[in-house]
Parts: structure tokens; C-alpha cells; sequence
């Protein structure tokens, strides 16, 4: 124990150390809050440069960007309605008709507040049951995934907007979408024409940054001359009673972030869109309805998409398998210092499970000062006149798609979304549910098959899976209620209509 | 209890209440907008494209790759055949509204002539000439020709941050 407390004190005796968490989270802060650029290609930009550091220092770097970036996907989506990654997806649905309402400050201000919250919990539920978490996420089969992932796209209900059956179509042409490639299983080309820009299949990202910042900037124009709203920004950080109302919410939703980051495969990205739903669907008296501003819907999303931090590191600490993209790259990390990732890890080094926890605490406390510091100059940008500020998004968001890949074809892709993402957006097919389509598309496809091919290509075994495995009956469950909570006699009943 | 009154809403009066509540309920238009029966027919055929194309693909098994490319092709189709007659049901467009000028006002329309332009030029003259035209261009139109030094002077300090940012801090290769 005592051991354990020195290993966790490590960066807190180190300046070094101290001041690269700060300045990881700071760059992590403007690399997340820009479309395109992810945390994902920072952290595999930084170990490249720290290939010749010492590890301690290269970790701390490291999971100062993934703290800090995670948290500044949600900035570009409270203020221009263009999520900086995915998981600011929901967070944009209702933070941006609060930037409308000039209250984009006490947004960014909640926001970051809850944000430093969870990522302690997420912190918390790894010091204390990763090895029990890590050994039950291992149970899970292809069959859970595909529910999984249909249990994501039942989120077209609360992500939608508007007609349903809009909602559905956009979803189901983002999961067509996502099928254009190589088959990952067999190595067949699909809806790819010959083209070999269309082999490597369609980025949901690339599609991302068009459906939502070029055709943003687009609907924008269609109103040019209208003045900016005047952000009010006076008390942008919650006070106790505030942060007393939501906690019960963050609790919910930064828990259910760390057993989704604990998955292998899943992130927060679909631990956001989760946590949105179940909030819309619980929360009795909202500060105003959903899909107007509610501030229950910024904070479901970004405590679950913090959670999902911590719960990432559970897997790769002590599995040695990656709980997202992040944690792939600190393995391969941990692996060029001459570390072996997997079940002996925390045995063989305990140093850095403790140093690896002590680097996220630090990072959330950082996160919260220049979360906090930033807010202000954020919503200050909101203000600008957008005759000025789309054509920068627009540049921005051609950086952010030619980063991807290096790939100018990515940037016609991405313009091509803006320009179909404007048209929907006219007859109020909301994009959504497609960049929805488009991320669980192949997680649907792929699991379906493996459970599929390990029933035989029998449909009554693959079914009876369902109920006789418990984490699937589970799971199955849980969609009966989501579909069941949905309809109107449920809402009825529950007093939420 | 002032300040959670704060975050809570402003203007949580029944006024603005009564407007929220039809925002967060969809309340489907009366009146069709111009092209929203076209838009639903080309998602009918994209369908039926994509469902042509899966027949392509091997199939025959529960798992073959064709089994979810087939599967969002019927959904597509049903769905779009659903909000066509949706649509069809509704009130005609006025008049007055065209379908050209629904979708594109003049601002859109150069904003799109602008964003092709530059998709062709951005190859050949590379990021920084095309992007800078790219903004002056946009911003001193959108600004109605007026503040020209202006969009000139903020367009060359956005590209000069943006450069340094994203070139020489975070090492990104810039088109």
C-alpha cells in the first residue's frame, strides 16, 4: 500500500513531469476542439518525438492530450455546431441551441465542471476494480458487440430530431455508407466501382467533418447578415447547488462511460451517444426539453465520454489488450521501452499502473484551470460575424480532413458530405443518425457475422444465444425496454410526456 | 437556489415554455417544401441501387457480406416510400417558392462556386495561395464588398496561426 502511494506520488515530485501533463492537456484542449484532429493523432504524433525519452515523461504527455482532448471535442460543438470528435456528437444537439440563446459560457463552464468530475470516477473505478471489470468486459462475445451496436443505433430515436422515419433513412444510408470498402472478414470489394479511393472504404470521420461543419457553414450563409448572438458571461462556473443537481446524472452516465471504455472496441464516442439517450429518457423535468438547450444533455455525454478514459486504461493496464485508439498507441508505446502490455504487467511494473493513474488525476486538474480559463475567450468566438468566421471553419475543417490521411481525395469526400448534408438538412433529415450509421456500421456487420458463423449460419442456435448467455439476455433486455420506453404508453405511464 | 434558477433556463416562462415543447416534439409542417417528394424519390433509388448492387456480392449464407448492404437498402427504400407519401399528403408548396431558389440563395451558390474552385486549385497551388484566396474571396463577398483591407488582414493572420499551429506545433502536412 505504502508502495503503491510512492508509485502514485512519482509525477507529483517530478516539474518535468508536472509541467508536461500541463502542457499535454492544454495542446489536447485545441487539438480535440478541432474537427479531424484527434486525440488519436496526437498521441501517435507525440511518440514518435518521445521514441528517445524517458517513458514516465512520455506518459505523462500522453495522457495529458487524452484528458484534454477527449474534453475539447465538446468546444466547437456547444459553440459552431461542428463536433471536434464524434463523442461531442450529442453534446452539440443541445449545446448549440444554448450557444444560440447566448448561454454558450455557463455551457462550456458546466461542461468542464462535470468533465473533471467524471474523469475522477472514471480514475477511481480504475484504482480500484480494473482487474474485475478488465476479467468481465473478456466475457464479452460477437453476439453482445451486435447488440451492442444495435443498442447504438436505437439512438436515431433521441439524436434525430424531428420525423422518425427521416432519422431512420439518414441512419440506414450511413450504415450503407459504411459498408463501401473491403470487407474486413473476406477481402470482398463492396459498392467500391473499380475505384481504388473507395477500397479503403468511407471515414466516418471525413464524413463527419462535412455533414456537420461544411453543411453548418452553408446553412449559415443561407441567413448571412443576421447578428451573432451576445454571449452572456457572467457565472459560467456552477456553483455547489448546480453541480448538487446534475451529480446524480454524472454519476449514472460517468459509470456507464467506464464499463463502455472498458470494452474493447468501444470508446467514447458510443458511451456519449448511450449516456445522451438514457438521460433523455430518464431525466423527468429537464432544465428545458431536449433538443432545445437542455443542460442534462451536455452533461450525460461528456461525464460518459470522461468515464470512458479511465475505463480504457482497465483493459490495457491489466489485459494488455486497448480499451480505444489511445490506449493502442500507449501499448505500442509501452512496447518501444521495452515493456511487455498483458495480465503481468501490473505484477511486473506496479510503478506504472499507479504513475499512469497519478498522470490522469493531475490531467483532470489541469483540465479543470484551463477548462475554466478558456471558457471566455471560447464563447468570445461565437461572437465573431459569421461572414468572417465560416470561411476559417471551413479551412479548418479542410486541415482537419486532410490530417486523416494526407489525402486530398479525403477533402473532395468531405466537401461532397458538406454539400448532401446541407441538402438533407433543408428537408429535415437530420446528420446525426447517418454519422451514427456510419460508426456502428461495420461494428453491426462485422459482430452479426462472427456470431453468426459461430452458430454454424444456424439461425435457431444464434438465437437461442440471445437468452441463454447471460450478459446477452441482458443486453437483449435492455433493448426490449429501449424500444418499449420509446412508445407512448411508457412515457404516459412514466409522468414524462 | 438563484444560481441552479440560473442554469436552469432563461426563460422557463410558460411562454417560452409553450414554444420549446413544439421545438423538442416534431411537429410535422403542413405545407411540403419545394423538391421534398424528389428528395424522398432519389432516397427510394438509392436504395434500389445499393439493393442492386449487394446481389453482386456473395451471398447464400446468414453471414455472407451482402446480408447488412441488403438489409440498409430495404430499409432505405421503405423509408423513403414512407416519406414520399408523407409528403404527398401535405399541401402543395406555394407557388411563390421555387425549388432553385429554395435551395440555393445567392450566397450558397457562391459559396459552393467558391468551394469547387478551390477543390480544383488546392492541387495545383497548393494550401496556403488557395486557402488564403479562398477567404478573402469569401469574406469580402459576404461582407458585400464592403471592409476589403479588413478581410484581407484577417485572412492572412488566420492563415499565418493556422500555419504556424497546425504546421510547425502539432506537425500536421497541410495539402
Amino acid at each position: 500500500m505504502e508502495q503503491n502511494l510512492q508509485y502514485f506520488l512519482i509525477p507529483f515530485l517530478s516539474w518535468e513531469m508536472m509541467l508536461l501533463i500541463w502542457v499535454g492537456v492544454f495542446a489536447g484542449i485545441w487539438v480535440g476542439a478541432i474537427p479531424g484532429l484527434s486525440v488519436t493523432m496526437a498521441a501517435s504524433l507525440l511518440i514518435s518525438f518521445t521514441f528517445s525519452w524517458d517513458l514516465n515523461s512520455a506518459l505523462a504527455l500522453i495522457c495529458g492530450v487524452f484528458v484534454g482532448g477527449v474534453y475539447g471535442g465538446a468546444i466547437t460543438a456547444i459553440l459552431l455546431n461542428i463536433p471536434g470528435a464524434p463523442a461531442a456528437i450529442a453534446t452539440g444537439i443541445e449545446g448549440y441551441p444554448l450557444a444560440q440563446r447566448g448561454e454558450a459560457g455557463k455551457a462550456i463552464g458546466l461542461c468542464t465542471t462535470v468533465s473533471v468530475f467524471a474523469s475522477f470516477v472514471g480514475i477511481l473505478v480504475l484504482s480500484v476494480a480494473a482487474p474485475v471489470i478488465a476479467n468481465f468486459s473478456l466475457k464479452f462475445s460477437p453476439r453482445d458487440f451486435f447488440l451492442l451496436a444495435v443498442m447504438g443505433i436505437l439512438l436515431i430515436g433521441s439524436i434525430g430530431g424531428g420525423d422518425p422515419i427521416k432519422g431512420i433513412t439518414a441512419g440506414a444510408v450511413g450504415v450503407l455508407l459504411s459498408m463501401v470498402g473491403m470487407d474486413p472478414s473476406t477481402g470482398e470489394l463492396r459498392y467500391t466501382f473499380g475505384n481504388i479511393y473507395l477500397m479503403a472504404g468511407i471515414s466516418f470521420v471525413t464524413a463527419m467533418i462535412g455533414l456537420f461543419g461544411v453543411s453548418e457553414a452553408l446553412i449559415q450563409f443561407r441567413n448571412a447578415g443576421k447578428k451573432s448572438p451576445k454571449q452572456n458571461l457572467d457565472r459560467i462556473i456552477p456553483n455547489w447547488a448546480t453541480f448538487l443537481k446534475y451529480l446524480p446524472l454524472s454519476i449514472r452516465s460517468s459509470l456507464l462511460g467506464v464499463f463502455i471504455g472498458a470494452l474493447p472496441g468501444t470508446g467514447g464516442d458510443v458511451a456519449a451517444l448511450l449516456a445522451y439517450d438514457q438521460a433523455k429518457r430518464t431525466v423527468r423535468n429537464p432544465s428545458r426539453p431536449f433538443g432545445t438547450g437542455a443542460y442534462e444533455g451536455i452533461v450525460a455525454p461528456e461525464t460518459a465520454n470522461k468515464g470512458a478514459i479511465g475505463g480504457a486504461f482497465i483493459p490495457m493496464l491489466t489485459l494488455g489488450i486497448p480499451g480505444d485508439a489511445v490506449t493502442a498507441i500507449i501499448i505500442g508505446a509501452l512496447y518501444i521501452h521495452g515493456l511487455k502490455p498483458g495480465p503481468m504487467l501490473m505484477i511486473e511494473t506496479p510503478h506504472l499502473f499507479w504513475m499512469i493513474v497519478s498522470c490522469l488525476s493531475i490531467a483532470s486538474v489541469a483540465l479543470m484551470v484551463l477548462g475554466l480559463v478558456s471558457v471566455k475567450p471560447f464563447a468570445k468566438i461565437i461572437e465573431i460575424p459569421k461572414e468572417i468566421i465560416m470561411p476559417v471553419v471551413i479551412i479548418l475543417s479542410v486541415i482537419g480532413t486532410y490530417a486523416i490521411q494526407n489525402s486530398v481525395v479525403d477533402i473532395f469526400y468531405m466537401i461532397g458530405f458538406g454539400i448532401i448534408g446541407y441538402f438533407l438538412r433543408l428537408y429535415g433529415y437530420a446528420t446525426g443518425p447517418m454519422v451514427l450509421g456510419l460508426i456502428l456500421g461495420p461494428m453491426l456487420d462485422a459482430n452479426y457475422r462472427r456470431a453468426m458463423q459461430g452458430a454454424e449460419n444456424q439461425i435457431l442456435p444464434f438465437l437461442e444465444g440471445f437468452v441463454t448467455n447471460p450478459i446477452s439476455l441482458f443486453l437483449t433486455l435492455s433493448i426490449v425496454f429501449l424500444v418499449v420506453s420509446q412508445t407512448s404508453f411508457y412515457r404516459r405511464w412514466r409522468g414524462l410526456e | 437556489m438563484e444560481e441552479i434558477r440560473e442554469f436552469e433556463a432563461e426563460g422557463t416562462g410558460p411562454e417560452a415554455a409553450a414554444g420549446e415543447k413544439e421545438l423538442s416534439k416534431y411537429v410535422p409542417e403542413a405545407q411540403r417544401k419545394p423538391g421534398e417528394l424528389g428528395i424522398a424519390a432519389l432516397g427510394f433509388f438509392l436504395g434500389a441501387f445499393g439493393y442492386y448492387f449487394a446481389l453482386d456480392m456473395t451471398s447464400g449464407e446468414y453471414s455472407s457480406p451482402s446480408v447488412f448492404p441488403k438489409l440498409a437498402s430495404t430499409l432505405i427504400m421503405a423509408c423513403s416510400a414512407v416519406n414520399f407519401f408523407k409528403a404527398l399528403r401535405r399541401k402543395k408548396p406555394e407557388a411563390s417558392s421555387t425549388l432553385i431558389g429554395y435551395l440555393l440563395p445567392i450566397d450558397v451558390v457562391v459559396v459552393l462556386v467558391l468551394l469547387v474552385a478551390y477543390c480544383f486549385v488546392l492541387p495545383r497551388l497548393h494550401f496556403i495561395v488557395s486557402s488564403y484566396a479562398f477567404m478573402v474571396i469569401g469574406m469580402v463577398y459576404l461582407q458585400r464588398g464592403k471592409n476589403i483591407v479588413r478581410a484581407l488582414l484577417i485572412s492572412a493572420a488566420s492563415l499565418a496561426v493556422l500555419v504556424a499551429v497546425f504546421r510547425y506545433l502539432f506537425l500536421v502536412i497541410l495539402p
